[in-house]
């Protein structure tokens, strides 16, 4: 039973998508429990694994027990199937896609039957179906396999954001465009590495690709599959779809979408750099490192810049998924050891941190209809638990020890700093003081711009928390943000540490 | 130029993808993005066909009566099999992208009676 856990991670969510599916047609109540049920088995399988990876190494699964085949007459074995694998780099963040999931699909049956009243049928089985997809990113060990499964996400998130209506589909239009954009640029990529080295396992190319030598065609194969997979995490410049889309999408969709797709995409670049290509590779190229270090930076300011100017809760959430998504490829590029750990780190702590911020602003919608900033007088003294929760993620988002988000930026400050990139350390630090400036203005509406109820004579303000299913996990994310701060040492000992290439330089 | 001539067909995948990306990046009308993500698309179908595709190939079928007939069969005489099933799923991928692009498309044409994105966005300003 233990050797199939790799294959059950990705078949919970996507037979609970079809499931979802079919029922929706004539009893709709019943695609929320099986889209549940499948993300907990998910979410258990990937747990446990965990637990194996960490003991015992790597975990291979050939689909359909398509394993290696000796040919008659050839000595080496070749691969014929389709290879999933879990190892030190992907595991947590497997766990952390399922288990986010998991918690997210709970929390937002409230939200989609108030938001989405009357046309939620397919809410959940596309949910399921995303999931299927990011999840599927994660584990594979094909390239090509890596490409079906972004689109199939993608596709699922293209509905999703388009449920939203009115400016919605023209966000989800633009996602679309640039979407495919990202994912042809991939697979063009992969043409070129196939053409060259013959296989598309990620084990294989990997030790072909150190034979081959110089060869201008992988070159130019791994610039595309950094571009398309740029084009996909929404890195400046590419980043003109990802405000809109969160922003119009609805609340429950942004809550699901903004936490894992980006974050998903940024592992599939990491993927690439490190074990596709090795570290050695992306040092020997210095233009690029150079370019993407400028382009982080640039990321982080400009995304801090205008989530400065927004008005709207949600909106601003989405220029800090854009900044934090600057961190993590900057961190990746500096390519040494506290930088690529940092990296790592904060893929898993920043998909914590933004669920736990949207799951705030969610809550916040569902009480309050909307979320402009201006709305949100006296919302301290109405919604006291989601506002708690709100100010322990913002503080987790600016670096606030003992908070996740503190170790992750410890780590790649650490990193630039051991490389001399200073503009990329003047970046993160700029980026805590913004989220920080947005923190106290936040505080100060809530808080002071309505007379304090204790005062004699004034109005209590009842308190109108969102319902507990909302609240209970929106709590639990941000406790849960406390406690991956508190474990980051452990984790980075046991696992991240040896997902680093052991040619990397300490 | 020589060279260009050999390897006219990646010349043609060239035009094609810079046809499509083009159209995809700079038209403003939403079906015409449409059809440059489909030329694009055709593109990479075109650029996999035509690095698995061989001069005089042998069908890559191993059975028992081909191990017969062709007992040492020369690896580098076999067609790649491996690139046309992999556009097998591209195109399929093709087709639904496609049809969510014309169904958000449609969508927006409801709304607004138009096509074109900045008519689009003056009206959402509005």
């Amino acid at each position: 039973m233990t050797e199939h856990l790799p294959i059950i991670i990705i078949l919970g969510p996507l037979l609970g998508a079809v499931l979802a599916a079919f029922t929706a047609w004539f009893r709709p109540r019943l695609s929320h429990p099986l889209v549940v049920v499948g993300l907990a088995i998910s979410f258990a399988a990937a747990l446990k694994l965990v637990f194996i990876v960490a003991d015992a190494g790597a975990q291979k699964y050939w689909l359909g027990g398509w394993g290696e085949k000796v040919i008659p007459g050839q000595k080496e074995p070749f691969v014929v199937g389709i290879q999933i694998t879990v190892d030190y780099l992907n595991t947590l963040l497997l766990v952390a896609v399922s288990g986010i999931a998991l918690l997210t699909s709970v929390y937002t049956k409230r939200l989609v039957d108030t938001e989405l009243a009357g046309r939620q049928r397919y809410f959940y089985a596309l949910f399921s179906l995303l999931v299927t997809g990011l999840l599927g990113i994660t584990i594979t060990g094909d390239i090509f396999n890596l490409y079906v499964f972004m689109e199939i996400a993608a596709l699922s998130s293209y509905a999703l954001i388009a449920y939203g209506r009115g400016r919605a589909y023209m966000a989800a239009f633009n996602y679309l465009i640039m979407g495919t954009m990202g994912a042809c640029l991939y697979l063009l990529g992969v043409g070129f590495i196939f053409a060259k080295s013959g296989t598309l396992n990620i084990d294989d190319v990997s030790a072909i690709i150190p034979e081959l030598g110089q060869s201008k065609a992988l070159f130019v194969g791994f610039v595309l599959i950094l571009l398309g997979a740029w084009a996909k995490m929404a890195f400046f410049p590419f980043h003109g779809w990802l405000p809109n889309a969160y922003a119009h999408a609805p609340t429950a969709s942004a809550a699901i979408l903004a936490p894992l797709a980006t974050k998903v995409a940024t592992y599939a670049m990491l993927r690439v750099m490190v074990t596709v290509y090795s570290i050695d590779y992306i040092i020997g190229s210095p233009g690029i490192q150079s370019l993407a270090l400028y382009l982080s930076t640039f990321a982080i300011v400009v995304a801090s810049f205008f989530s400065l100017t927004q008005t709207n809760l949600k909106k601003l959430a989405s220029y800090f998924v854009l900044s934090e998504i600057g961190y993590m490829v900057g961190g990746a590029w500096l390519a040494n050891k506290p930088g690529l750990t940092g990296a790592m780190v904060h893929i898993v702590a920043d998909a914590a941190m933004t669920s736990a911020l949207f799951m705030a602003i969610g809550c916040i919608v569902y009480r309050l209809g909307q979320a402009q900033l201006d709305d949100l007088k006296g919302v301290f003294f109405k919604m006291p638990v989601t506002m708690a929760a709100f100010v322990v993620t913002m503080a987790a988002l600016i670096g606030v020890p003992p908070t996740c988000g503190f170790f992750s930026k410890w780590y790649l400050i650490q990193g630039a700093a051991q490389a001399g990139v200073w503009h990329f350390v003047a970046a993160l630090l700029l980026s805590s003081l913004v989220k920080a400036i947005i923190l106290f203005r936040i505080i100060e509406i809530g808080y002071n711009r309505v007379p304090h109820p204790a005062i004699e004579g004034n109005p209590a303000i009842p308190r109108n928390e969102a319902p507990l299913s909302m609240l209970i996990p929106t709590a639990a994310m941000a406790l849960g943000l406390i406690a991956l701060g508190l474990g980051t040492s452990t984790l980075v000992n046991t696992i991240i540490a040896k997902a680093l290439p052991a040619a990397l330089a300490p | 130029m020589e060279n260009l001539i050999a390897n006219f067909n990646y010349v043609i995948v060239v035009i094609l993808m810079m046809i499509g990306l083009w159209s995809m990046l700079a038209q403003k009308n939403l079906i015409k993005k449409c059809i440059g993500m489909a030329i694009f698309q055709t593109g990479i179908i075109l650029f996999f066909i035509s690095i698995g595709a061989k001069d005089n190939a042998l069908i890559p079928i191993l059975t028992e009566a081909a191990n017969h007939a062709y007992p040492d069969p020369d690896v580098a005489k076999i067609a790649n099999p491996l690139t046309q099933i992999l556009m097998l799923t591209a195109i399929v991928v093709g087709v639904a992208t496609l049809g969510v692009g014309l169904a958000l498309a449609q969508k927006i044409y409801q709304q607004h009676s138009s096509f074109d994105e900045d008519e689009i966005l003056e009206n959402q300003r509005k």
